[in-house]
């Protein structure tokens, strides 16, 4: 374990808790260094002396110190890790075991201090306020945390004191502390690149910040706040603020230090959406009433029901004017469309944990539709998804009467269901099926496929306007079906004979692509051949050959 | 007549109906501004507001996309009703802004109701109604959309329109019988302007101007292959 922050401090009065106008932001963080391959290793049960890399795209992400010893360093990728350390053991980044693990872990804390903020899987932030009672100066107050905390979990925690939780996040990875007063110039000597801890949007920023030559956060902080506003907006107003140490909060913009939920057990399980309207307003008034306490706004909230059966369904809704009624229209239309969409379609219907799509993968199968409508729903919970400060929930005037469409879309999600309004966006993906993200209006979207990771054989514009999936038989001239090899065609089309019986003659046709996606993993594995045509009625089409089979996948209308 | 007598008519009519010169009372609004290529086949260079245009044929859909492009992007809110699921890729190939385009996926005999919601709040509707309303409704839906000085757009044939648009040719190039990919398409539409032709979509994905006559005799030509001996 090292403790360098305590032993490095000078005896005199400096070691005492500062006072004055900083004592209020002066902070403590704590944090793992490699967490996510410390939270690898207890997942699989790895014994401490094991080399044990993440890999997150690819590349190594975290590496824990045997692994480091024999030569392994973050970006590196699957096949170098195994020419450096064979007997590594690489796995794959799972986000919620980092969280699962660490949030156990730190339980320990809970007995030692009355508040600490977890800031991302490995990192936690303490007030030191909140010692001052129980230790008598700051490296005793480490001392005693950081044994207490590393007698339970075996963890190593790097220690960082600073005026600033930005700072102390920084100095924790150096493991230092920052005299009362001095965070200004710890943070004027740190690369630019520090900002990536501050939050996600700030990548971009960084890379334009070095373009314009500026190396460290002093440099930025040299810059007057007014021209950094007026060059980069509300983020690079907070990135100066975090640089000059004047705001503490990280950079991303909502507050979500604990999570604020809600649940209700029903007694008799319901089908009924009265029932559950009524049931939902009481509990999202005790919601609110708690997010209000806390001088926060809720922005979006994630509403889960549980069926009898144990399925559950999960949603984050955006809501503009948040309160008892409007979550519990949202509680009704979700509960009525999960319902409603097991009674009808079967299998596939109820989005289990997902938002839903235009086009849902096929999923495992649902529960049996009579059996799942008759059980009902047994359980709610209402999670405050994004909380955010009142400044941070305003609308700008510049957003022209999006109020009003605001509240012409929710009524008709109001008359015809949630998914009856969807609101496009882009993903990533081969053909304009896959690359569709429609969402439905004020809920959060959620792309399944990185739109900027390159697609290689992806469609290019013109690109047809709407998007199908109709089987059909493309015939040869002889009648026989044209069969597709990754060379090409065997044979030109001369028609296509749709399901109803009708066909229409090919003029001209593409040349033939083929694609193949998923590769990597047998069940995703799809080997597709794409081809357009131009039948004798004059439309385009998109077809796609898979398994032996066409299908028109699009359409140019 | 005196013209003193014509100064109440005038005060009457900026105040009660929002007409302050002669020219708003013959035109009504002013159009909504569309591509440049699009213009032409607009009575008045635009889509006309608080009026129904029918836009029938192939690529009817691409054309209608591509002449509420410029709107949305002057943050005006468009929705779409009964047009299946659009690719979004195409509709942003187009020009439409994603953060003003909303579509609707409600039971097709249901598209009126629909409609007259979105009318309150919306500036402009893309409409492919599975079926024609009757006298009484469309009378109704007349007077609405003309009311709120909304754009409607048809992509089926309907009385009341007031332009009608009718993409009467679609030619494809490109393709080149299995050694190529298709790149544009050579559009006729006739309407009460007279008869067009333009690219939608043109090489880049929004419309473009057709190529000279001359030169696209020879892009629609195929090439003839004879043998060397």
């Amino acid at each position: 374990m090292r403790t360098g922050t305590t032993s490095s401090d000078p005896a005199g009065g400096g070691s005492v808790f500062a006072d004055g106008g900083t004592s209020d932001r002066r902070t403590l963080v704590l944090t793992v260094p490699d967490w996510s391959a410390v939270a690898a290793a207890t997942e699989h049960d790895l014994s401490p002396g094991t080399p044990v890399a993440v890999l997150s795209g690819g590349k190594v992400m975290a590496a824990n110190a045997p692994a480091r010893a024999a030569g392994i360093a973050l970006g590196n990728n699957k096949r170098a890790v195994g020419y450096r350390c064979p007997e590594a053991h690489v796995v794959a980044w799972d986000e919620e075991a980092d969280n699962r693990h660490f949030s156990a872990g730190v339980g320990a804390l809970e007995e030692l201090v009355a508040r600490f903020t977890l800031l991302s899987p490995g990192t936690l932030a303490i007030p030191l306020d909140s010692l001052k009672h129980g230790y008598d100066d700051e490296p005793t107050a480490v001392e005693a945390l950081i044994s207490a905390l590393v007698s339970v979990t075996g963890w190593e925690f790097f220690p960082g004191i600073a005026d600033t939780v930005f700072a102390a996040v920084l100095a924790a990875g150096q493991a230092r502390r920052v005299e009362p007063g001095q965070t200004t110039e710890f943070l004027a000597a740190q690369p630019i690149s520090t900002l990536e801890y501050a939050g996600a949007g700030a990548t971009e920023l960084i890379d334009t910040f070095t373009q314009l030559g500026l190396r460290t956060l002093g440099d930025l902080a040299d810059i007057d706040a007014r021209d950094v506003n007026s060059r980069f907006g509300a983020l690079g107003k907070r990135a100066h603020d975090l640089a000059t140490g004047t705001k503490w909060t990280p950079l991303n913009d909502h507050v979500r230090e604990e999570r604020l939920n809600v649940e209700l057990g029903l007694d008799t399980p319901t089908t009924r959406s009265d029932t559950l309207g009524f049931l939902t307003r009481q509990l999202a008034a005790d919601l609110l009433t708690t997010v209000r306490r806390r001088g926060l706004v809720c922005t979006q909230i994630t509403i889960e029901l549980i069926a009898v059966s144990g399925q559950s369904s999960k949603r984050t809704w955006r809501i503009e004017d948040m309160n008892e009624n409007t979550i519990a229209d949202r509680l009704r239309w979700q509960a009525e469309g999960w319902l409603a969409g097991a009674a009808r379609k079967g299998p596939a219907a109820p989005q289990l944990g997902s938002t839903p799509q235009f086009r849902s993968a096929p999923d495992e199968p649902g529960p049996d539709p009579e059996d799942f409508s008759e059980e009902g729903i047994i359980a709610l919970g209402l999670v405050a998804a994004e909380l955010t400060t009142p400044i941070g929930a305003t609308k700008s005037l510049f957003d022209e009467n999006t109020g009003q469409v605001t509240h012409t879309l929710e009524r008709l999600q109001g008359l015809f269901g949630p998914d009856s309004v969807l609101v496009p966006g882009l993903q990533g993906g081969w053909d304009p099926a896959e690359t569709n993200l429609w969402t439905p209006w004020q809920q959060a979207a959620s792309p399944v496929r990185s739109p900027g990771a390159p697609w290689p054989g992806a469609l290019h514009a013109p690109r047809p306007t709407t998007v199908e999936r109709l089987p059909v038989d493309v015939l040869a001239a002889g009648g026989r079906p044209v069969g597709a090899r990754p060379a090409g065609l065997e044979s030109a089309p001369y028609a296509i004979r749709f399901p109803t019986g009708t066909a229409e003659a090919v003029i001209d046709y593409s040349g033939s692509w083929p694609v193949e996606s998923g590769w990597w993993d047998p069940t995703k594995a799809i080997y597709r051949t794409r081809l357009q045509v131009v039948t004798d009625s004059g439309q385009a089409l998109l077809l796609s050959k898979e398994n032996g089979q066409w299908y028109i996948t699009g359409r140019y209308r | 007549m005196d013209v003193m007598s014509a100064v109440p008519l005038v005060e009457q009519l900026s105040r009660e109906m929002g007409i302050s010169t002669a020219t708003a009372l013959f035109d009504g609004p002013a159009p909504r501004a569309v591509d440049p290529v699009l213009a032409p086949m607009f009575r008045r260079g635009g889509l006309p507001r608080g009026e129904i245009v029918t836009l029938t044929g192939g690529q009817s859909l691409s054309c209608a996309l591509a002449a509420i492009a410029v709107a949305t992007q002057e943050q005006k809110w468009c929705a779409g009703i009964g047009l299946g699921e659009p690719a979004v890729s195409s509709i942003a190939d187009l020009g439409v802004d994603l953060d003003h385009f909303v579509n609707l996926v409600t039971p097709a005999e249901d598209w009126l109701r629909v409609a007259s919601i979105l009318i309150e709040s919306f500036d402009i509707l893309v409409i492919d109604p599975g079926f024609l309303p009757s006298a009484g409704e469309r009378a109704r839906l007349l007077a609405k959309v003309r009311e709120r000085k909304i754009s409607l757009i048809s992509l089926t044939s309907m009385p009341g329109s007031t332009e009608q648009i009718e993409i009467t040719d679609t030619q494809w190039s490109g393709t080149e019988h299995g050694h190529g990919r298709l790149r544009s398409c050579l559009v006729q539409a006739r309407s009460q302007t007279g008869v067009h032709r333009f690219l939608l979509p043109g090489p880049d994905g929004t419309p473009a101007e057709a190529p000279a006559p001359s030169s696209s005799e020879g892009v629609f030509e195929r090439p003839v292959i004879r043998s060397v001996s």
